[in-house]
């Protein structure tokens, strides 16, 4: 099969080609295509100062650790999140317990989570049996010392940074916080607006 | 008497040309701080970003914590550099930028209270786009010492394509003010824009609708001026792709900044050269209100955005590319054009 080649059909004619390039034709073209995108919204957002993204359910940020209705544990130290765990970020370890924390007498003692081996493939979610694991959509997590790490189960079993309510998928008007304790980005879910992006 | 030793209207004129040059100077200076700015946020906008957002009210005041920076920083010089001439060389590219505007004029004449009717140019030279012609092209030496005295090889190399660019540019700018000389029979910048006014819808009367000759004109000068003013797409003498930033290169702090606002205050020149020599100046389009200034300043900041925008948009042309479009294409056309010019003139 011959190769085809268009480039007999696409030359412009010597005369055309002349005229188009005295009256900048293709210079033209250039500058109204950059001045369209000038006059377009921009993708970039306020963030942190103005704006903060809040992402769609499916995000997958840090793992959280949850609770039942009743407030009671659900993690039931099978270990099974650990053993899928591609990078072998989670570290658990079980241990009896009848006081009640959680819904068996079987709770995790410990349970670690190294946030820079951890890659986000949400394989812990769809392993755990109790749905205690799930990954939240919290995606703010630099730190300043390599022991901060490793979030520990307190860490965890914090409630989500966006509340599973909310659908997402949105831009939240937002306030950057700076203290002692670090910066932060508190999203006001009240405020939100689509954004195509 | 004290008095009668000293003639005090002589005293009072170069009074006011002191004013003049001070209120035109702290201009220049200052104008960078917002061209920066705009320059920025144009190139965001053109690719979807926001740009400079967080200091001040929509960045306005970057500029200003840039300078901070720029002045607290460490001025570098290389080992082997020719020391006296490295540091001389960022004075020599931007004094006679600034010269320049001596003999531009910004208006004709305007009445304020207490002071009364005050000339808004320094000088009124009647060989005025002489003299902006000789002096801008000066600014040249600065590059090609500073190039040379960086004792760098990307710094030499962009001295040189600098001299190069603009020898050959300054015929093809220097024929469109010729052009521009023939149809209003002055050099004074004054006269040129006194003649361009009037006309149909107060923009007949403009170099730029003489027609055939006057968009050719334009159009060369516009070329032209890009090459000189060292501006995408002719800005081979800080190509960051091949040369790092040409000249440039082994300069920091203050002295970077002043090759910086030497390419501002060029662009600004540029642009109210165009608007002299082919807009009617200050002259109010569409039988609008005249009003000191403005138009001036209107017509000049639609091109300076028109460069910055040209910036984001077009590519950098290859050295040879640009030897060729500097010499055989503008200037033959330059040469056609002007004799163009002629027969309209004589006929």
């Amino acid at each position: 099969m011959a190769i085809q080649t268009n480039t007999d059909k696409d030359k412009p004619s010597f005369i055309w080609g002349l005229i188009k390039r005295v009256l900048f034709f293709d210079f033209i073209k250039g500058l109204i295509v950059t001045g369209k995108y000038s006059l377009k919204r921009t993708v970039s957002l306020r963030y942190p100062d103005d704006e903060k993204w809040i992402p769609y359910s499916r995000f997958r940020g840090a793992l959280t650790l949850n609770y039942d209705s009743e407030g009671k544990e659900l993690c039931v130290g099978c270990e099974l999140c650990s053993k899928v765990c591609p990078t072998d970020c989670i570290t658990v370890v079980p241990m009896e317990d009848d006081t009640g924390i959680g819904i068996t007498d079987r709770i995790s003692k410990s349970w670690d989570w190294n946030s820079t081996r951890c890659l986000y493939c949400g394989y812990c979610e769809d392993a755990c049996p109790t749905t205690a694991v799930r990954l939240g959509r919290d995606y703010e997590l630099a730190f300043f010392s390599l022991d901060d790490a490793v979030k520990d189960k307190n860490w965890l079993l914090q409630p989500h940074k966006v509340p599973e309510s909310i659908e997402g998928g949105v831009v939240a008007k937002a306030k950057f916080v700076r203290s002692k304790e670090g910066i932060q980005v508190i999203p006001n879910f009240d405020k939100t607006k689509t954004r195509r992006m | 008497m004290l008095t009668d030793f000293i003639n005090m209207e002589l005293v009072l004129s170069v009074f006011v040309i002191f004013v003049k040059i001070m209120i035109v100077t702290s201009a220049l200076f200052l104008s960078p701080l917002i061209l920066t700015w705009i320059e920025r946020k144009i190139a965001a906008h053109i690719q979807a970003r926001l740009g400079p957002f967080r200091v001040g009210y929509h960045g306005l005041l970057q500029a200003v914590a840039d300078t901070i920076k720029i002045l607290t920083k460490e001025d570098t010089m290389p080992n082997n550099a020719d020391k006296w001439l490295f540091k001389i060389a960022p004075a020599i590219a931007l004094v006679p930028a600034m010269m320049v505007y001596v003999a531009i004029p910004f208006g004709d004449t305007i009445t304020l209270p207490f002071i009364g009717e005050q000339t808004l140019y320094i000088s009124n030279m009647d060989v005025g786009l002489l003299y902006v012609l000789a002096i801008g092209g000066l600014s040249v030496y600065g590059f090609i010492f500073g190039g040379w005295a960086s004792n760098s090889k990307y710094a030499l190399l962009g001295g040189l394509r600098s001299s190069a660019q603009m020898i050959s540019y300054e015929v093809a700018l220097s024929f469109a003010c010729i052009g521009v000389v023939m149809l209003t029979n002055s050099l004074n910048l004054v006269d040129i824009v006194n003649k361009q006014t009037g006309g149909w819808w107060g923009i007949g009367g403009w170099n730029f609708f003489a027609f055939p000759v006057g968009p050719v004109w334009f159009m060369i000068f516009l070329i032209a001026g890009l090459a000189e003013i060292n501006r995408v797409p002719f800005d081979l003498t800080e190509d960051e792709g091949t040369l790092a930033a040409g000249y440039q290169v082994e300069y920091s702090g203050m002295r970077f900044s002043f090759f910086a606002l030497t390419e501002y205050v060029a662009m600004i020149t540029i642009s109210v050269l165009a608007v002299l020599l082919f807009f009617g100046g200050w002259s109010a389009p569409f039988g609008l209100p005249e009003l000191p200034l403005v138009w001036f300043i209107v017509k000049t900041s639609v091109f300076i955005y028109f460069f910055m925008w040209l910036r984001f948009t077009l590519p950098r042309y290859r050295f040879d590319q640009l030897m060729t479009i500097g010499w055989k294409v503008l200037i033959p056309i330059s040469l056609v054009t002007l004799l163009v010019t002629g027969f309209m003139v004589i006929g």
